[in-house]
């Protein structure tokens, strides 16, 4: 899952070289040798190809913005991987809340958190039925956006919206 | 700037060492264990930043990066990577031990539980050639991980015989002014047992989520 999502995120960076990974561990953690030594951690070597790709504002444009940023992602990794059932609800319940004023996870731009997040929440969302899908309806309407950000989706199967209602029912 | 923190909540100690070790102003407020957190979060989350914008961070991590970064310390890969290992591979495990230590007093399964961890962070600290863990001074990883692992080394440092380099780093940090602060204000005295109540509103860790906590636990 990890090592798909990393050679997604090389490609939507349109990094010409492709690198090659490892993982250490029981929970598969990615690790990448670079020039410097070797690089650990989803959401770090996800950083450090953001650096070598030059596109250091997907990090956060100032230090407040990578700072929430930093929380996104770590939200990915602790609160998104490996929730069960119930915490599933939760974790969808939360960020239609937060996500029903914003465009992207951390306000108007495109950013990592926003990538990892939606190749983490994907195989929830894709489990939902029509009536969830509108119930998470901002969570819905920004998968949905995501899903369509030019060269993001990649490995991942494009997840059926019905748009009309998702987009209607968004305006009061 | 607003910072949230409760007394005998362990995630509070790295934010309050990492104001007082930053200076950043910064306006310090304890509050009752629920009573806020991320405006959008069904479980309350302390500590809480409320930013000069309006944003919130919810993550103890990002506020200490936060308020390094405000202070003049870039981020850089090997500060990323310990603090998304102390998130992804030392939370699981201490949440686990201190359950175990805090509230059913099995304080030798618990420190089992953290043998591997602490063992890595010896091995590094050891390999290092620096007396903190990415710099000549102290930076955000020292004070995250001075703080997680602070209930339990400071109620437990006979325990830490066998880890030296970890001991003598974690000496080193208690020694400073901000994280004496900050131990104080959070958890004064036995750490361990101030720590009982904010543990008690915890939900029990499943061990089957983090399958790396679970192999390091001996106890079938």
């Amino acid at each position: 899952m990890a090592l798909k999502e990393l050679s997604s995120l090389e490609k939507f960076l349109g990094l010409k070289k492709h690198n090659k990974y490892s993982t250490q561990g029981d929970n598969k953690v990615p690790v990448l040798q670079s020039n410097n030594g070797p690089v650990v951690g989803l959401l770090t070597v996800c950083s450090h190809l953001v650096n070598e790709a030059k596109r250091p504002e997907l990090l956060g444009s100032s230090t407040e913005h990578r700072a929430m940023v930093h929380q996104w992602l770590e939200y990915r990794v602790t609160k998104v991987d490996g929730c069960g059932r119930e915490e599933v609800k939760t974790v969808l319940k939360d960020l239609n809340l937060y996500l029903q004023d914003k465009v992207y996870l951390t306000g108007n731009c495109f950013t990592l958190a926003d990538a990892l997040m939606y190749y983490g929440l994907h195989p929830l969302v894709v489990d939902l039925a029509v009536h969830e899908k509108e119930q998470y309806m901002n969570v819905t309407r920004w998968f949905d956006h995501l899903q369509h950000y030019p060269g993001l989706r990649h490995h991942l199967a494009p997840v059926v919206v019905l748009r009309n209602r998702v987009y209607t029912s968004g305006h009061h | 700037m607003k910072l949230y923190i409760s007394e005998g909540n362990p995630h509070c100690l790295k934010v309050l060492a990492a104001v007082e070790q930053t200076l950043v102003q910064c306006d310090v407020q304890c509050v009752i264990h629920e009573e806020r957190g991320g405006p959008f979060l069904s479980r309350p989350a302390l500590p809480a930043l409320l930013l000069p914008s309006g944003h919130h961070l919810f993550s103890s991590n990002a506020i200490c990066q936060y308020l390094f970064e405000t202070s003049g310390q870039k981020p850089h890969t090997l500060i990323n990577q310990w603090l998304e290992w102390e998130t992804t591979e030392l939370q699981p495990a201490l949440l686990q031990a201190l359950h175990m230590a805090v509230l059913q007093g099995k304080a030798t399964e618990a420190s089992k539980i953290l043998q591997r961890p602490l063992s890595y962070l010896d091995q590094c600290l050891s390999k290092g050639t620096t007396p903190y863990l990415t710099a000549e001074t102290v930076s955000v990883v020292d004070v995250v991980l001075w703080g997680a692992l602070h209930p339990f080394l400071s109620d437990s440092s006979p325990a830490l015989g066998e880890w030296k380099s970890v001991q003598a780093w974690f000496e080193r940090l208690a020694g400073e002014k901000a994280c004496q602060a900050a131990a104080q204000r959070v958890l004064p005295g036995k750490s361990l047992e101030a720590l009982k109540s904010f543990m008690q509103r915890q939900p029990a860790p499943h061990s089957s989520q983090r399958r790396g906590a679970e192999s390091c636990n001996s106890t079938p």
